[in-house]
Order: C-alpha cells, then structure tokens, then sequence
C-alpha cells in the first residue's frame, strides 16, 4: 500500500498566530528516505511548518501523522526527528565533542561507544581532529559541519533542515549542496529542507513544495516543477520567466503580446482568461522577417554562460537568453516553439497526489 | 589665566579622588589610633580592633549581616535567574512590560522602598525582625539578578534551547545543562551585586527590621546616636576594604562577560 510508505503525514494542518493566518489547510506527505524541500518567500509558512513537524509549534487544528499515528502530543525530545537550526544554535559552553554527544549521553549510552560515534560523525563531516575545538573558534561552515553532525549522531528518522546554508558564502554553500545530498544518499535518511533559494532546492531534491501565504502551491520533483509550474507565481519564483495575462482562443491557440501562438495546451475552454509563461532560453532571436514577434533590443548583459537581452516589442518586453549576441538597437525577430509556451489558470492550490499524476 | 585653566585641567581628577577618598583614608588611619582622641595621634594600635571582636553588639550585627547578605543573595540569584528565563520566553509585549516593572524598584529611592515594605508588614500584621528583613532583600536584591542575567539570555542563539530539546533532552535538563550553564556569568555577576547591595544597605534594612535585631549599618546609625566609639572606625575599615574586594571582582567579571 502506498499509505505505509508515508514516513509523515500532514493533514488539514492550518495554523493562526493571533488571528493571522499562516497555514492554510496544507496536506502534504513525505515519504522514507526521500529528500523534500520546502521553497517559497520569507513568511510563506514554510518554517512553520517544519517548526510544527520537529514539535516547537502546535497547529490550531489538523494531524500530523509518524508512520501512521498521531504525534502532536508528543513533545519534542521525544520525536524521533532532528532539527539543524538556522545560524546552528551549538552549545557555546560545550566542545565540539560535548556539543556532538550531547544527545547520545541523554540516551545513555556507554562512554566507549559515544566515542566512536562521534569519531564516524567528524569523519563524515571531514572535521576529524576538532573534538577540544570551542565551537566560537570554528568559521561559519565548521560550525554548521557539526550542527548537522549533531543531529545526525542521533540517527533521526527525519532530518529538519531550516535553511542550513543561509549563512555561508556562495561557493561554501555550494560545496555544502552537494555534500548534504550526497550524505543523504548515503546514509538513507529522510531529510526535509527548508529554503527560499530556488536554486538550492532545485539541485538538492527529490521532491520540492512550493508554498506562498500558507498555502502549498505545487509539489512535484524538480524538473516537473521548473518546466510544467502549476501557476505564474511558481513560474516566476524557479527561474526567470515572461509572465503574460493571455486568453486561450480555443485548444492550442493562445493570444499574448498582441498576437495569437499556437501552443499544446488543451481543455481550458474557449476564450477563457490565462497566465502564459515562457522561460527566456526558450525564446529564439531569428531575422526581423521571419519572427512571429518583431522588437527592438533595449539592453545586453553578459551573464558569464549567456547574454541577457530584454527586447521591446511594441509595450510587451521580453527577457531573452542567448549564446549570441545582438547589438543594442537592432531590430529582431523573435520565435517560440508552441512546446515552451507554458498556459496555466490564474491560481490553484493541487494536492500532491494531482501533481504525482502528472509526472 | 591660562595657567590656571591648565592647573585645573591638570589636577581637576586628583581633586575629585582626594576629596572622595582622603576620608575613607583618615578613618582606616584612625582606626590604628591607639587613643580615644580623633584629633590626636596616640601610636599604633590593633586596640580597637580587639575591642570591635570583644563586642557582643557588633558580633551580633555582623553575624546579621552576613547570614542576611547570604541567604538573600542565594535565594534572589535562584529568584531571578528562573524570573529572567520566564521573562526571555515571552512575548515581545509582555516582556517589555516584564522588565519595566523590574526596573521600577532600582529606580525608586531606598526610602520609598523601605516605607513601603514596613507598610506592607504592619499592615499584614507581620512582626519586624530578621525574617522580614531578609524578605526585604530578596526583594530589592532580585531585579539585580534579573538585569544582570538577561543581557546573556538575549546573546544566546535564540534556538539554543530548543535545539537541546530536538536531541532529547526534558525541559528541566535543557535548563540545568544549557540554560542555566549559557549565561553562567550573568548568574554569578548577579549574585555578587545581591550581595554587595545586601552588604550595603542601610535604609530598607532600618524600615524593615525591629530594635532588637540590627545589622552592621542600623547598629552603626543607632551608635551615632551617642557619639561614635573608635570600634566604629575599624569596623567601617574592614567593612570597605570587604566591599572594595567585591566590587573589583563583579568589575572584572562584567568586564570579561562583555
């Protein structure tokens, strides 16, 4: 059954903060070993819900099912989840050994066998040898290395991540990507990671959930999510997008920008109000005769992999990504094949088992 | 003109440390005053001293002193450390009217303070003694401890407790093992200013405690009364020499701790 895959269980979780809403009826599942990231801006809910599920905050109403039962009553040191705090939230009066073995000593366990645990751990986090360090005297990435080998010592069912990466410089964090992954892999934890870094949740996950204002606005796996987005927002917020407000004429004809495409887009009626999304690599700049659209190139910036060109084309505008480049002031063609016009309804919330069909 | 200006740009401090200190240093002097003359300088003596130990009053003042010092200053430490805890995890409204009221009573003059309780213990049919006294410091003694152990609080990753709680660990270990431990110099600056403030205090102690039982500062202010013995003066030295010591370590402590 697919049921008993859920390793956990959102249901009808909405939360209010004296009368502010800031979950809105989310149902979400993750399963076992999977890697789910939540995306979305600052405030979205996103936190909140990871902060719900690590048991720091109680939902005004809903469930929230572990293998199957209900744990909001449980407390949080008795959930068999672990949380990597923002800015890591160590121990500053404890070692970096301490501040490792600080849950396996609440379990217990033999001094011996600590000791090996926390030596595997400083290994998988290539911090070997750090064990009387302070943990004031580590940088940035070595405190948030044993953050996370602090939580994951205890060997969680769930790994939490709250924006683990927030504080590091962009090539740390890169680095730090690839390794939380690649630890993931390995040692076959659920992990559930929380960013607002499109980037990060597009490289890392298997699973991504997009949320704005409390609600769940797409779930699918990354590559699902950046070329089918269930709505402008999305659109807009994995990658770079031309959002236009369009009518469908009838099945795979759109008007946007002053003129009708054929697209493959079907079943939205006939002359129904729709967002039309096209990613700027999948505009092509072709001769002034031959483009569907004709407009002249405002500006050109050099992108390192590709230039950047926003063309005007009578009051619409467009941002273009190409290897070649056109001057500034030339006048264009532009073409778009009807398989990168992407139609979407203005707004709706899918359940995840929706999105999975789609996939 | 510009001499004088620089005489006193020169001396301005020297003139403020003398007059601030150049009694303190006449009565440590004269407590070696072997006679009972304050005018006249009879030799080098420990007479005085020998009397101060032989007093049964002084004896008894100063055993009140310290006792009360002490035990207001372990009660008031574990009073306000738990207070301060309670006051970080509220809400940002509740906590700012939290910390006005505690800083209310610092600001009020002793006097108030000290009327006020004396009210308050005849009014609740309490008798004044050692007992309400020792109330009394705790209660002027705890906003101290609370001022002092919240700046830590508030320096602390504001998830540190939660994150003790995520690896396992009850509320009650969490506030023995991380809480308490995090801001374990705000906890021991506190306690020594409870007990400096405890040591020192007069006014509150006056309203709050009756004629029979009396500490080192209302006995010395009833002494006066009949002019002052040279027991007084030695007393008075060991009690500033005392007081200096404390006051450099919560110095150094809050230095650090900075």
């Amino acid at each position: 059954m697919i049921e008993q895959e859920h390793l956990i269980d959102l249901q009808h979780i909405s939360k209010d903060y004296d009368g502010v809403t800031v979950l809105d009826d989310i149902n979400l599942y993750i399963r076992k070993k999977e890697f789910v990231t939540l995306l979305g801006p600052s405030g979205c809910g996103k936190t909140t819900t990871l902060r719900i599920i690590a048991g720091f905050e109680t939902p005004s109403s809903g469930k929230l099912l572990f293998e199957g039962k209900d744990i909001l009553d449980i407390p949080p040191y008795k959930r068999r989840v672990n949380t990597v705090f923002q800015k890591y939230a160590l121990f500053p009066h404890l070692n970096v050994f301490d501040n490792i073995a600080f849950g396996l000593k609440l379990k217990k366990m033999p001094k011996d066998e600590i000791k090996r645990r926390v030596q595997s751990m400083l290994e998988l986090v290539n911090l070997t040898g750090y064990e009387k360090r302070h943990v004031d005297a580590l940088s940035g990435g070595q405190q948030q290395r044993i953050a996370i080998a602090r939580s994951l010592v205890n060997e969680p069912e769930v790994l939490l991540l709250d924006e683990p990466l927030g504080a590091l410089d962009l090539k740390l964090r890169k680095e730090m990507q690839l390794e939380l992954k690649s630890m993931q892999q390995r040692l076959g934890i659920t992990f559930l990671y929380v960013t607002h870094d499109q980037e990060e949740a597009l490289t890392m996950s298997d699973t991504i959930v997009v949320m704005r204002d409390g609600h769940i606005l797409q779930i699918g796996d990354p590559k699902h999510i950046y070329d089918e987005p269930a709505n402008a927002f999305v659109a807009d917020f994995i990658g770079e997008s031309n959002i236009f407000r369009g009518t469908m004429v009838r099945d795979e004809l759109v008007a946007f920008a002053g003129r009708e495409f054929p697209c493959v887009d079907f079943g939205f009626g006939e002359n129904v109000p729709v967002d039309v999304v096209v990613r700027p690599e999948d505009i092509t700049v072709v001769g002034e005769d031959v483009g569907q659209l004709v407009g002249t190139i405002r500006s050109v910036l050099f992108k390192g992999v590709h230039y950047e060109m926003i063309i005007d084309c009578g009051e619409y505008t467009f941002k273009v990504h190409s290897t070649t480049m056109q001057p500034q002031g030339s006048r264009v063609g532009l073409s778009i094949v009807p398989f990168n016009i992407h139609i979407m309804r203005p707004m709706d919330t899918p359940k995840r088992e929706a999105a999975d069909d789609a996939v | 003109m510009s001499k004088i200006s620089r005489f006193f740009k020169r001396f301005y401090l020297g003139f403020i440390l003398v007059f601030l200190y150049v009694p303190i240093i006449v009565l440590i002097v004269q407590s070696f005053n072997a006679g009972k003359s304050r005018a006249k300088w009879e030799g080098f003596s420990f007479h005085w001293y020998q009397e101060l130990f032989k007093s049964v009053s002084i004896m008894n003042a100063l055993q009140v002193t310290i006792t009360v010092a002490v035990i207001a200053m372990i009660v008031s430490t574990i009073l306000g450390t738990l207070a301060a805890i309670g006051i970080y995890s509220m809400k940002k409204r509740q906590q700012s009217i939290m910390m006005t009221l505690t800083n209310l009573p610092n600001t009020m003059p002793d006097i108030v303070t000290g009327i006020s309780l004396m009210l308050l213990f005849i009014f609740t049919k309490v008798d004044r003694g050692y007992f309400t006294m020792l109330l009394a410091h705790i209660t002027f003694d705890t906003p101290y401890v609370i001022l002092s152990v919240m700046p830590k609080l508030k320096q602390m990753n504001k998830h540190t407790y939660e994150a003790a709680l995520d690896l396992g660990a009850t509320p009650g270990y969490a506030l023995l093992h991380v809480l308490i431990p995090e801001c374990r110099q705000g906890i021991v600056t506190g306690a020594m200013l409870a007990f400096t403030l405890s040591l020192d205090d007069f006014t509150i102690s006056y309203f709050t405690t009756s004629p029979l039982v009396q500490n080192l500062s209302t006995l010395i202010y009833s002494a006066t009364r009949r002019g002052i013995e040279p027991t007084l003066n030695a007393l008075s030295a060991l009690m500033f020499i005392a007081l200096l010591v404390l006051l450099l370590i919560v110095n150094r402590r809050t230095k650090e701790s900075d």
